[in-house]
């Protein structure tokens, strides 16, 4: 009895910690979402209050009077669903040969691979564009999706990840004539499923989120991504709060939803990589 | 489950409403077009026959937030006055705009054919070669008159004697006051002949902190300290820019000044509190009437006449020794391998001196034109509030350009160590002599 209740306490003051922390986590989410319907001087009032004064639509339609926000968040969609499901791709393929093909030198190209890692994007960013200029794709889609489409990270988790696969599964094939595609796309591609996903999701985010890459590449506001278009919100001298909440709102429901659908495979992925995002 | 359904539902409506938003822009750009198209005057058209046709790009900050639609107006104008050039503009919010510049100039063929600078920044381009030497242009242009500029705005666009771009606005700090604050404590409105000792004791006599109100109200930061400094005769550097001098007696009796009005005649709210280090909470405490002498910038114009219920002025800054005031000045820049010079330029012309462009941005409140034509400027001072709108142009008569001092290309690097230095000793880090000793021994580094 005594027992029981000690453990009923030690519960009650796990639960009370965990509340407390998740609010410090959402509380600036929620933050958010009630500056997106307080007036500009509401927004800024001191001290702060925590509900709006009346709930309503203005600070959307005005964003959505000064920008094309459906076409940013079509853009948006677009270039993060395409690049998420290339890369996926491109990183399986690349994995199953660093995993299970033999070949010259393999060691050496996977861990150059492995060090692009180290290297910081902003690095890399001018040579990219002027890479990307000398291509001719500058300021088009195929320049946003591009970059997106390889990621060191994405083919070491994939290959970790492979390289659990009995190889006895290869070799049968191989002795009933099957071809190296036809191994990868029907017989490993579905057992990678948890390191797909994973892969997927961290994708999904660094591509809906990326922010400096549009702004350079990018040159005309129909080809602007949510970020890159809802950073026009915040002018140089004054800056509508609400408005910006009102569209930080708009670009954080559609990562939200995905959230909301894939998060069994989201938590799965944190404990199975060790990062986010 | 409920949730879920909820997060859906607003995200269906929010969509949909965006789209419904897409075809009204659509809508008051067409009109825009219209408009300027009937509007637009004659005064410079017959400028281009000798240009061939030509697409120049066009890469700018100061339309963001709220003034992208004047932007337009003013190219679309530009267009029927000069058929030939096209320009392809695109504007970039201003914190990520020097990001964007640079890493596009840094592609050589992909940057922009011209480019809006500001004065403080205007000297690294200058420096490294980067942009065009307008000198020979300006020069065989019979069209332009530079008398039509204000000289030394037309000048701050100057590199080592040459020409290197054209000042097209400008945005200028002054006094703004609570006239009805004053009036209730019967206090006499600030003059142009006020100085340090004037606004103090005014500021006591306003000082209300049973209510909350504050005499006064001065950000404390680089620009705000370099213009300060200036009115007591202090500067960063000795006039041939060789020697530092930020630590003379002027300056941290400047300095000091700045920092007593908080802490020891407390006229002013704490550096701490909420009014400084909260996002536009100094604003917000103007309108709301407990401020009684905020300086801030004539890019409040628009959001004081919306928003604040009591009668409002401005003021030129009291001095002490001597005025001071500082503005930020930008002006457009041809990229070294622009396309067409001769196109350029006639864009550059445009933007600073026709009528019609400077006639927009005093209309849409966009910022203060630098022509010297008292006929356009006095439509500007007629747009009140405020009613002493002539202010902003008197602030050029004691004007403090940005020190950039003999090391034009690093204006980023000495607005930081001052910077840094000037919070420490906001923050009680620091004396004010003792930042002011921190900063001379960084700034000579960095000259050396």
């Amino acid at each position: 009895m005594i027992l029981n209740k000690r453990a009923r306490v030690n519960k009650i003051c796990v639960q009370i910690i965990l509340l407390a922390t998740s609010f410090l986590m959402i509380f600036p989410l929620l933050w958010m979402f009630l500056g997106a319907f307080k007036n500009n001087n509401e927004v800024i009032q001191m001290p702060p209050t925590l509900l709006p004064s009346s709930v309503n639509f203005d600070n959307f339609k005005t964003i959505s009077e000064l920008f094309p926000i459906g076409r940013f968040l079509f853009n948006s969609v677009f270039v993060a669903v395409i690049a998420t499901l290339l890369q996926v791709l491109f990183c399986a393929m690349a994995a199953y040969a660093f995993a299970k093909i033999k070949f010259k030198g393999r060691e050496i190209v996977f861990t150059i691979f492995l060090v692009t890692m180290m290297i910081p994007s902003q690095l890399t960013m001018i040579t990219l564009y002027r890479i990307f200029v000398g291509l001719g794709i500058s300021n088009s889609y195929l320049g946003l999706i591009l970059p997106g489409t390889y990621n060191a990270l994405g083919i070491f988790l994939m290959r970790q990840h492979m390289s659990t696969l009995s190889d006895s599964f290869i070799e049968a094939a191989l002795v009933d004539g099957s071809t190296q595609f036809r191994i990868f796309w029907r017989i490993i591609l579905p057992l990678c499923k948890p390191a797909l996903a994973t892969v997927g999701i961290l994708g999904f985010m660094s591509a809906w989120n990326t922010f400096l890459w549009p702004l350079i590449i990018i040159s005309d506001t129909n080809l602007s991504t949510l970020p890159l278009g809802l950073s026009k919100i915040q002018g140089r001298w004054t800056t509508e709060w609400n408005l910006l909440m009102a569209g930080d709102v708009i670009s954080t429901i559609p990562i939200l939803i995905v959230y909301l659908f894939t998060q069994k495979y989201f938590i799965k992925s944190l404990a199975h990589s060790g990062v986010k995002g | 489950m409920a949730k879920k359904i909820l997060v859906i539902v607003l995200c269906g409506i929010l969509v949909i409403s965006s789209f419904v938003g897409c075809g009204n822009t659509k809508n008051t750009s067409d009109e825009s077009t219209v408009q300027s198209s009937t509007q637009s005057s004659a005064a410079a058209a017959s400028e281009t026959k000798a240009v061939a046709p030509v697409e120049l790009s066009f890469l700018e900050n100061s339309a963001n937030g709220g003034q992208e639609e004047t932007l337009k107006t003013m190219i679309a104008d530009f267009n029927t006055k000069n058929p030939n050039i096209k320009i392809k503009y695109e504007i970039v919010a201003y914190k990520d705009y020097y990001t964007k510049l640079n890493t596009l100039l840094s592609a050589g063929k992909a940057a922009p054919d011209i480019f809006e600078v500001g004065y403080e920044n205007f000297g690294q381009y200058a420096a490294k070669g980067m942009i065009k030497d307008l000198t020979a242009l300006a020069a065989s242009d019979k069209n332009i008159n530079t008398k039509n500029m204000k000289k030394l705005a037309y000048d701050a666009f100057k590199y080592d004697g040459k020409q290197y771009g054209m000042c097209t606005d400008y945005t200028g700090v002054v006094m703004f006051y609570n006239k009805d604050l004053f009036d209730s404590k019967s206090v006499a409105y600030p003059t142009a002949s006020w100085t340090w000792k004037d606004e103090l004791e005014a500021a006591q006599k306003l000082t209300d902190t049973a209510k909350g109100i504050w005499g006064t109200v001065a950000p404390l930061q680089t620009y705000e300290f370099y213009k300060t400094i200036a009115q007591n005769g202090g500067s960063f550097w000795s006039a041939d820019g060789k020697n530092v001098t930020i630590n003379n007696k002027e300056s941290v009796e400047a300095l000091q000044w700045m920092l007593d009005k908080s802490n020891k005649y407390k006229v002013q709210p704490s550096f701490t509190s909420d009014i400084y280090t909260q996002p536009d909470a100094d604003v917000k405490a103007f309108i709301d009437g407990k401020i009684a002498m905020f300086r801030t910038g004539n890019w409040q114009f628009g959001n004081f006449e919306k928003n604040v219920k009591f009668k409002w002025d401005i003021a030129l800054e009291p001095g002490n020794t001597s005025k001071g005031h500082h503005f930020f000045a930008n002006g457009l820049v041809v990229s070294k391998d622009a396309k067409n010079g001769d196109a350029a330029w006639v864009f550059l012309k445009y933007m600073s001196t026709d009528v019609f462009a400077t006639n927009q941005r005093i209309e849409k409140g966009w910022n203060v034109p630098v022509l010297n034509n008292e006929e356009i400027m006095s439509v500007y001072y007629k747009k009140t509030p405020p009613e002493s709108k002539k202010v902003v142009t008197d602030i050029l008569d004691s004007l403090v350009l940005p020190p950039l001092g003999a090391v034009p290309d690093k204006w980023s690097e000495v607005s930081k160590i001052v910077g840094d230095e000037l919070d420490k000793a906001k923050f009680g880090k620091a004396t004010a002599q003792e930042a002011l000793d921190a900063a001379k021994i960084k700034l000579e580094e960095l000259i050396k």
